[in-house]
């Protein structure tokens, strides 16, 4: 393919993403989240300052974001940030509508997670540089996670079952690390040279993962074993192309996992009530009943924010957030941010199918991915379609930890769209030098 | 780098599980919304697990029953009422399975897929039944304070008019020692006799035997039999009511002589009296707006001679439901048509959601030719024997019975019908170790009747 050839396809291809106007969604985003802070800051006739000034610098926050990267660091497109933005703020609304307090933690995880996404577009632009750290980033959050399984172990102890909690300063903060490896598990496994992809080189991919999976096996932190397992097999198929192995690895970590309930009786009491949600409701089918019950009773309009139940049971600004939603937004809200996850999963496709490397390829899929396995593993687990694993709902559930990783894996998505680095991306398509 | 955009499809796949996971959600939001949103365990509805939020129940002359008023469940002020309308109103707690606030839950609260409970909160969707509240209080008082039930239905309509069944309790003053009392006066206190109860029938179900043998044996009106107060069937015999000498068939029937029909079941066969009692619904279930009746059991497939004597004069194995009993009345005043009952009215709110039509019981086949015959015969029974001075102005046609349990005292049974044109009603009686058919179920009957008479239907 000639030269110019090349170049003409490029400014075809770049012809066809056409830009959503900033100011415009901006201003749809703004007018959604002032109306949805009305009933929050006004509860029950009473008035919430500093919900209300919370949710002015959140929006505040949003425009100067938006303007700062685009005159700033002449960013063009900001999907991503928006999509994000909109579930950040249903989140904040909804857990400054359930806790009545103040949400500044979370607005912090969220200019955190902001600061993160940026700092790490911003490192990946360069590949040979990507490449340096891998080796260094593998072996340190291997050992991070290692270190704090067994810091957690000896010090705070297991939370609700699992040993995932790093608790700071009398429970100030909490600090969740296997949200952390979670953006170095695709970092390190996507991060490739390699022209010719084949299973020769992922061997210490796979020893990593197996590091990583066995220690979350020991957190018992089951659903995020399962979410890393899953991520594995997209970036070693995508890697590899070896459906074989890949197929041989899935029988082998089924035999395991059947050979850890059976050794392991304990483990498999813990997902006995799947499908048996009905017959133990006040223990534990608690929290799946609670959601169906409350989901269906929204209807498609939902019962308005602050009009729900669900809202009082455990956990429902974190892992049951699915469902105050479908209870006070409504089941059509509800499942459009369902959808918008599986949105961005298509989005990733079409971007690695652009991008200008195969390492933002990679890692753009298996972040797409892992957001929407985690979806779907929260929302068909708390409605009893999946066992339940407790495993929160990405950018919407409460929490700083998990809001950063989110960020974080909106990178590496963002980093395989074209137009993520202009001036590459310009000088590419006028040198038609394309990595 | 072409292989790896390749793979990339590889997220398709995820992303199409993912969709239909959602789609499956959707559906069962949809499929199970309504069992959801009722659930006693939803507190938009129910506080401390009492319904609090929900239409009002009334009566056919629109009596309230129960409502809710500034969030509060008030029942009605008659305390005879709420305690012989509480088992077809159902209790606010949902132990009363086949009660209307059980059942109709999801309509009474004014839920749906699209709303949800968003309407609910202003405007819950009312329930009208069928029967009338007063009928359904002298019931209670006539059936003075023993357990059994009364129903009464038009046999034209299938309208229910009167339901009740005891022991019973005040909503508003539970009894307090209802799981821990011992004596048993509280036994089956959450059942509705009439819909899930069963009971040996005794010699109303010489009705049952004399169908078939007028469907089978030709001359039977014409036969005489003889009773010297027991027949001996197979290795045994069975003993008789009185010694009734030589009777006719109807006679027979009117003094309900156990020699007469022991002998017919056994002369009948298994076969013949299987099939009949086959053809006239028992052994299936059916809808009462929506609460499924249990089901009747006669099972001679091992009975000797003897035995089926016995069956063939309502004892042996053989148990039924008052409902059914209630419309094989229907089904015999009807010329052979039994209408199902059914007690929530259709007033267009409801919609056609709920099966409500109850209609023709298509598992009662009963010839118009047989029916008539039949009539007769119960017609006789009430005229010749019982008396119709003890059913003023109705017409009645009806057979009693005295069913024998072991070791307790006998239930009294009494079904039967008007043939008056402008009072269609059949009605059942049945009291739990009540005693005797003839003196203590007709009196009740009697009674449950004028007061229907007296109101209208």
């Amino acid at each position: 393919m000639s030269r110019q050839t090349k170049t003409r396809r490029l400014q075809q291809r770049q012809h066809k993403y056409r830009y959503v106007d900033r100011g415009f969604i901006l201003l749809l985003l703004t007018v959604f989240q002032l109306f949805s802070a009305v009933p929050v800051v006004f509860e029950g006739g009473s008035f919430y300052w500093q919900n209300g000034a919370q949710f002015l610098g959140y929006i505040a926050f949003e425009w100067l974001y938006v303007a700062v990267m685009h005159y700033g660091f002449k960013k063009v497109n900001f999907e991503l940030e928006f999509i994000a933005f909109f579930l950040c703020g249903i989140g904040m609304t909804l857990g400054a509508s359930v806790s009545k307090a103040s949400q500044l933690k979370q607005l912090c995880a969220i200019v955190l997670g902001v600061i993160v996404y940026d700092l790490l577009l911003w490192f990946l632009k360069d590949v040979r540089r990507v490449m340096q750290v891998r080796l260094p980033l593998a072996v340190l959050s291997l050992l991070g996670l290692a270190g704090s399984f067994v810091l957690i172990r000896f010090s705070v102890g297991a939370i609700n079952g699992a040993y995932n909690w790093i608790v700071i300063g009398n429970g100030l903060f909490s600090i969740q690390p296997s949200e952390f490896v979670k953006i170095a598990f695709v970092f390190v496994g996507a991060a490739t040279l390699d022209k010719l992809l084949t299973a020769k080189n992922i061997y210490l991919y796979i020893a990593y993962s197996i590091g990583c999976i066995g220690v979350l096996f020991l957190m018992k932190d089951f659903g995020t074993a399962l979410i890393f397992f899953f991520t594995f097999l997209i970036i070693a198929f995508m890697r590899s192309g070896d459906v074989r192995s890949l197929l041989f690895v899935s029988v082998a970590a089924a035999v395991g996992a059947v050979l850890v309930i059976y050794f392991k009786p304990h483990v498999a009491a813990r997902f006995a009530v799947y499908r048996h949600v009905w017959e133990n409701v006040d223990t534990t089918g608690y929290q799946q009943v609670r959601t169906l019950i409350y989901s269906v009773s929204g209807g498609l309009q939902g019962l308005g924010i602050g009009n729900g139940r669900l809202r009082y049971i455990a956990a429902s600004t974190t892992d049951l957030i699915f469902g105050v939603i479908c209870e006070e937004c409504g089941i059509l809200l509800a499942f459009a941010i369902a959808l918008t996850f599986a949105l961005i999963a298509l989005y990733a496709v079409k971007c690695a199918r652009t991008a200008p490397s195969s390492f933002y390829a990679i890692a753009a899929c298996a972040a797409a991915a892992l957001l929407l396995f985690q979806t779907g593993l929260n929302i068909f687990g708390i409605t009893d379609l999946l066992p339940l694993t407790g495993v929160t709902l990405p950018f919407l559930s409460q929490g700083g930890s998990s809001m950063i990783c989110c960020w974080a894996l909106f990178a590496f998505i963002k980093a395989s769209d074209i137009r993520a680095y202009p001036k590459q991306f310009k000088s590419a398509v006028s040198g038609g030098a394309l990595a | 780098m072409k292989n790896t955009t390749r793979r990339a499809y590889v997220i398709y796949a995820l992303v199409i599980a993912f969709l239909i996971g959602l789609g499956f959600l959707l559906y069962s939001f949809a499929a199970n919304g309504s069992t959801w949103a009722a659930s006693r365990l939803n507190t938009h509805i129910f506080t401390n697990r009492v319904l609090t939020r929900a239409g009002a129940v009334k009566d056919r002359n629109g009596t309230v029953l129960v409502e809710t008023k500034d969030g509060k469940r008030v029942w009605n002020e008659s305390s005879g009422v709420r305690r012989a309308t509480l088992h077809a109103v159902g209790d606010a707690q949902g132990y009363i399975a086949t009660g209307v606030q059980t059942l109709y839950r999801a309509k009474l609260i004014g839920y749906d897929f699209f709303t949800g409970l968003y309407k609910s909160a202003n405007k819950q969707t009312d329930i009208t039944l069928t029967l009338d509240a007063e009928v359904c209080k002298t019931a209670l008082e006539a059936m003075n304070g023993k357990k059994g039930t009364v129903a009464a239905y038009n046999y034209k309509t299938g309208e229910l008019l009167c339901m009740v069944s005891a022991p019973t309790y005040d909503p508003l003053q539970k009894p307090s020692d209802i799981n821990t009392d011992t004596t048993g006066k509280y036994d089956g206190i959450y059942l509705n006799r009439a819909i899930s109860g069963v009971f040996t029938p005794g010699s109303t179900f010489k009705v049952v035997t004399a169908i078939c043998a007028l469907e089978n044996i030709p001359d039977v009106q014409k036969r005489k039999f003889t009773c010297t107060g027991k027949i001996s069937l197979g290795k045994g015999e069975v003993i008789c009511n009185g010694v009734h000498g030589t009777v006719t068939f109807e006679r027979g029937q009117n003094v309900s002589c156990n020699c007469v029909f022991a002998q017919l079941a056994a002369e009948l066969g298994r076969d013949k009296l299987t099939e009949t009692v086959r053809s006239l619904g028992f052994g299936k279930s059916v809808s009462v707006s929506g609460a499924k009746t249990v089901r009747s059991t006669f099972d001679v497939s091992k009975a000797g001679k003897l035995d089926l004597g016995w069956a063939g004069i309502g004892q042996y194995t053989t148990l039924v439901n008052p409902m059914q009993m209630l419309m094989l009345a229907g089904a015999i005043a009807n010329e052979g048509e039994a209408m199902t009952p059914r007690l929530v009215q259709n007033d267009g709110t409801l919609g056609e959601l709920i099966d409500l039509a109850g209609g023709v019981n298509k598992n009662i086949k009963l010839s118009p030719e047989t029916a008539k015959t039949v009539a007769a015969l119960l017609r006789s029974n009430v005229k010749n024997y019982y008396g119709d001075s003890r059913f003023p102005n109705l017409q009645f046609c009806g057979k009693t019975g005295s069913a024998e349990v072991e070791g307790k005292k006998s239930h009294a049974w009494f079904y039967g019908f008007s043939q008056r044109e402008d009072f269609p009603v059949a009605i059942v009686v049945c009291l739990e170790n009540g005693g005797i058919g003839l003196n203590d179920a007709i009196p009740v009957a009697n009674r449950v009747l004028q007061k229907l008479l007296q109101l209208g239907i």
